[in-house]
């Protein structure tokens, strides 16, 4: 059955994780191709061809952020990187070089599936599409009119530009400077860095319900933020 | 008119008049000593301004036997030159006792000879033509140099009884001044400010650092060359004096000493002999008992240093010991029911029923959570502990620290009821975002765990002069008064921790995050009943540059 699914290319040099992730994406119609090293994994992209990647950052022989560097040199596959919770820096690292998204080990099989799903529909989808939604939250692009659970939101112009990159990359984890860089670009990094920081105060106040508990916006503390695709629950909650 | 005439007889008339000729004698004697005792010397010990003073005592003694000889000329038909000899004795012994050996002796012969060149017949001549005038110079000549030697050496001794009086006095001070420190910058600090106090002398005190010798204590006049550098190295090392004056690294302007003490050479003293001083070996002993005295303190330092590691070490182990219990407990436990349920369903899977099978799993499932968490807690406190956290602040929003703990928290935070006590606006603290809002997650997992669980959970945030405060306040059964400080320990378990499955490091990780963001945490009793753990984090720095670049 796994051979009509989407292909999806897991490299990873522990066994025992390989062989769960075969089992819990075989049994949701994934064909599960694998790879224990960076150099192996190179070479199953070009005879694969997947559809989706899974990453290790801990890889025996290359260092996975130079597998993803070298990967976004010659391909857009989407890549999911799998991280363990004390590096911030490395999941940065691993975003900037050109992952799609990240989870931090351990965690959970619904989890896994969703950012799957969010990132093989944001490849699928393209961005070009006029309306573009994320649970409630609606963005129509041509008349810049924005909708939260059915009521019209007004923004200014720099708190729309943040939301349009947002909402374009629902699901995925934006780090500060892939945010600071789409929408001030050009400006000084640490000051833009502050700008980020009260604008997304600023829509969170315009957008969600109330303090403190963030529908939309998601905080990745230490990486960036996310806008929360439709099935896509936390990070932090490990399973469910 | 002098009082000596009106035809009374000598003897009576001297009786009366002597007391105010040495009365007289004994108020310019004074004077004179006032120039030169030690007293009037500023800031210096007395045998320095005596050296500078020296010619003053011949000329008090010659002044005096000029006094008696002009006394002598003048009441020359009244009174027997062999009696006027006896005033030149009073005067040698005068000179003797208050000017020492030397003037004594001077002012000896000098009366001698005034004696015979102005007052025996016949006068304005050294010629002496009476046999009896003969014995009287000579028997003052002799009597006088018998005075000038032991009245001298009385002088001397007493004179060395006080100069080890005003010694012992300065070495009391200096020991005193010393007991008061107690680590070795303080002593070598305070040692370096007595010596140049008591020698003025330019001092060092230098005391061994990471990289050589260190100086804790510089005079600013104090030569700081490299040679004089490694002369200082060269007696640490070699645990001699050297410098200037000895044998040894002779050329260098400073005179060291090595600082011995029961644990070897803990230090190096130098200071640079003033040129007057040179030749005064009382000074120089005075300097060696300055020496023994800062090392036995620096001695005494040491041991204390030495007995606090122990302290530290003893509790370390205790610490350690603690860990491995609570690691072996800890991740045992899940592990076993973990391991347990697996088994039961691979082996037994047939005779469970479908309930049975669910709850394993989910049992299965909340222990690896646990397990995780409790790994994420023995990390950080490892990174705690090795002093390997860093913090990277960076201006956050309350807000968004509150909102990404409950994130984290997850299923926890979203099946009980959890009031949010917010500021409106928001509010900019410089901090580590990851870093706190690890430490609102395990706070608010802490109240979830031991408060019941139909009661709510309240985060309240305020803003106070500069800083800001996050408290968690839950309706539990509070902790008792006696623990409230030590729940922030790390393995301190309240009676009811272990029945919650706490591992007693979430709150010490707490602890040492806010600490290292240079804040306070703290528990308080809640009336009628629950618990506050509350931390706050200073939010001034922030704001002050906000204002400065408003102001540009």
């Amino acid at each position: 059955m796994s051979e009509q699914g989407p292909r999806v290319l897991v490299i990873d040099d522990e066994r025992p994780i390989r062989r769960l992730l075969r089992s819990v994406l075989s049994a949701h119609g994934y064909a599960v191709h694998e790879a224990a090293t960076g150099g192996e994994a190179l070479q199953q992209v070009r005879i694969v061809r997947p559809d989706l990647i899974i990453l290790d950052l801990g890889l025996p022989d290359v260092d996975g952020i130079e597998v993803a560097r070298s990967l976004r040199r010659w391909v857009q596959i989407p890549i999911i990187a799998l991280s363990v919770r004390e590096s911030e820096s490395d999941k940065i690292s691993m975003l900037d070089a050109g992952a799609d998204d990240y989870l931090t080990k351990p965690f959970g099989a619904g989890e896994l599936l969703a950012r799957i799903r969010a990132a093989l529909r944001r490849v699928s989808r393209g961005e070009e599409g006029p309306v573009l939604s994320a649970g409630e939250l609606r963005v129509d692009l041509s008349r810049r009119e924005v909708r939260a659970a059915e009521r019209s939101v007004q923004l200014t112009p720099t708190e729309y530009e943040l939301l349009k990159v947002l909402i374009s990359n629902s699901g995925k984890v934006l780090t500060h400077r892939q945010l600071v860089d789409e929408v001030w670009g050009g400006l000084h990094y640490e000051d833009a860095l502050h700008l980020l920081r009260v604008n997304i105060s600023n829509l969170r106040h315009k957008l969600e319900a109330g303090a403190g508990r963030f529908r939309y916006i998601v905080t990745e503390p230490g990486v960036g933020y996310r806008l929360r695709a439709a099935d896509i629950s936390s990070s932090g909650s490990a399973a469910s | 008119m002098w009082g000596f005439g009106r035809g009374e007889p000598a003897a009576s008339g001297s009786g009366s008049a002597a007391p105010e000729a040495i009365g007289g004698i004994l108020r310019l004697q004074r004077w004179l000593a006032s120039r030169i005792t030690p007293a009037a010397a500023p800031g210096g010990l007395f045998w320095r301004a005596e050296a500078g003073h020296r010619w003053l005592a011949y000329a008090g003694g010659l002044s005096l036997i000029a006094l008696i000889t002009v006394l002598g000329l003048l009441l020359k038909h009244r009174v027997a030159a062999t009696n006027v000899a006896l005033f030149y004795l009073l005067a040698v012994v005068i000179s003797a006792l208050q000017w020492g050996r030397g003037p004594a002796l001077v002012s000896c012969i000098a009366g001698v000879l005034a004696f015979d060149y102005f007052l025996i017949p016949p006068a304005m001549s050294f010629a002496i033509s009476d046999v009896s005038n003969l014995i009287t110079a000579l028997s003052m000549l002799i009597v006088g140099l018998l005075i000038s030697t032991f009245a001298g050496e009385a002088r001397e001794r007493a004179e060395t009884a006080r100069r080890s009086e005003e010694s012992t006095a300065a070495i009391y001070a200096f020991s005193q001044a010393l007991v008061s420190c107690s680590n070795v910058d303080g002593i070598a600090e305070s040692a370096g400010r007595h010596i140049v106090e008591t020698f003025t002398w330019p001092a060092l005190v230098a005391v061994p650092g990471e990289a050589g010798l260190l100086a804790r204590f510089r005079s600013p006049e104090f030569p700081d060359s490299a040679h004089e550098r490694a002369a200082a190295e060269w007696v640490f090392r070699h645990e001699e004096p050297a410098g200037y004056g000895t044998g040894t690294w002779a050329q260098v302007k400073g005179y060291y000493l090595p600082l011995r003490t029961a644990w070897g050479v803990r230090g190096v003293l130098g200071v640079v002999i003033s040129e007057a001083d040179r030749c005064v070996a009382a000074r120089r002993h005075l300097l060696e008992v300055f020496a023994s005295r800062t090392a036995l303190a620096l001695g005494r330092a040491v041991m204390e240093e030495v007995s606090r590691q122990t302290e530290v070490l003893r509790e370390t182990d205790k610490m350690q010991k603690a860990l491995l219990n609570s690691i072996s407990h800890n991740l045992r436990t899940p592990l076993a029911t973990v391991t347990g349920a697996l088994q039961t369903l691979l082996q037994d899977s047939a005779v469970l029923d479908e309930a049975t099978r669910t709850e394993l799993l989910t049992n299965a499932e909340e222990q690896a959570v646990r397990l995780n968490r409790l790994v994420g807690n023995l990390l950080d406190m490892s990174r705690l502990q090795a002093g390997a956290v860093r913090v990277k602040r960076e201006p956050c929003d309350i807000q968004d620290v509150v909102g990404a703990a409950l994130e984290q928290l997850g299923e926890a935070a979203r099946n009980r009821q959890i009031v949010l006590d917010l500021p409106p606006r928001q509010v900019l603290v410089p901090l580590d975002f990851v870093l706190i809002s690890q430490v609102l997650v395990n706070l608010v997992d802490n109240a979830l765990k031991y408060a019941p669980p139909n009661q709510p959970v309240e985060i309240r945030v305020r803003e106070r002069s500069g800083e800001v405060e996050i408290a968690v306040l839950d309706y539990g059964s509070g902790i008792p008064e006696h623990d409230l400080n030590q729940i922030f320990d790390p393995f301190y378990r309240g009676q009811f921790a272990a029945r919650a499955g706490g591992s007693g490091l979430g709150l010490s990780i707490c602890r040492g995050f806010v600490e290292a963001h240079g804040g306070r945490i703290w528990a308080e009793r809640r009336m009628p009943t629950g618990t506050v753990l509350a931390f706050a984090i200073p939010a001034g720095a922030r704001r002050e540059q906000a204002e400065t670049a408003e102001n540009e």
